[in-house]
């Protein structure tokens, strides 16, 4: 109906309902670009705290549990620690935090080392409390960031390490950014660590740097101090009983 | 696209909201529970030489 008179006689004339307006292309494509920048924004999100975070509990409960649930659960001695993944340790730094701790695997591979166990040896480095360079490498920031906070690592601070049969306490020396091809650092006796000798007994923590860009290494590096045989239960420092 | 989602949407005002919210829920679970794991495993390397 597009006119109407009224009793009075007066004509009105109804213009016609528009359509409704078809969308656009360019309000779709707007829409789109909005909704990837909202995705991009939620993985973001996801990778910085979710991932990082249930990674980094996992692991943190797998270490906490390590040995006390099964049987089977039990360190493999470092010198039979042949195997990727083999689980020769549990390490400590009360620097990271009182709850902090990580399994300690052979292997530096991504899977299943660091990003489902945490730390990996370097497998041709020494074993703890060795003659040389025990070295071990886990992630900064994503799949639990098990050095996230190495560089906080200072003088005075130490480092603990439980195996089957010992523990190994190393005292901190020395940190130092260099470029991932200076393989130099996990050599027997490094170079670049002020004082180092033949005969120390080493070890050194690598991770990426800077956090999330990991285009260099981190190195910090420690020397043992005291090996203790774990009848005698933890290293009282620690507080952790045992 | 949102405008033609909530057309398409049954109920008044606030039932269109609740399904909204519903909505988004489950898009966010299978984002945070499939998509961004699969999108994780992509998007990083492992180096093979260096440290």
């Amino acid at each position: 109906m597009t006119n109407t008179e009224l009793p009075d006689g007066t004509k009105i004339h109804w213009a016609p309902v528009p359509p409704r307006p078809k969308t656009s292309k360019l309000l779709v494509f707007g829409e789109l670009l909005v909704s990837f920048g909202i995705l991009v924004g939620l993985f973001a999100v996801y990778e910085v705290f979710i991932q990082d975070e249930v990674v980094a509990a996992a692991q943190t409960n797998l270490a906490k549990e390590y040995g006390q649930t099964a049987e089977k659960q039990k360190f493999v001695n470092p010198d039979k620690a042949k195997n990727l993944g083999d689980i020769f340790g549990r390490m400590y730094v009360p620097r990271f935090g009182s709850e902090w701790t990580r399994l300690v695997a052979e292997g530096t591979r991504w899977h299943p080392v660091l990003n489902e166990i945490g730390i990996g040896h370097y497998d041709n480095s020494a074993l703890p409390g060795e003659v040389g360079n025990f070295a071990v490498a886990a992630h900064r920031g994503g799949f639990g960031g098990a050095f996230k906070n190495i560089h906080r690592l200072v003088e005075g601070d130490r480092v603990y390490l439980e195996t089957n049969g010992y523990w190994y306490v190393y005292k901190y020396l020395q940190t130092k950014i260099v470029e991932p091809e200076d393989i130099s650092v996990i050599d027997p006796v490094p170079a670049e660590l002020d004082g180092s000798h033949v005969g120390g007994k080493y070890l050194t923590m690598t991770s990426c740097t800077p956090i999330f860009v990991n285009t260099q290494r981190i190195i910090v590096w420690l020397e043992l101090e005291k090996k203790i045989s774990t009848s005698k239960g933890a290293p009282a420092e620690l507080g952790i009983g045992n | 696209m949102y405008s033609w989602l909530w057309r398409v949407l049954p109920g008044k005002r606030l039932g269109k909201v609740l399904q909204l919210v519903l909505l988004s829920a489950l898009v966010l679970a299978g984002l945070y529970f499939f998509v961004f794991p699969w999108m994780d495993s992509l998007l990083y390397s492992e180096p093979t030489q260096g440290l």
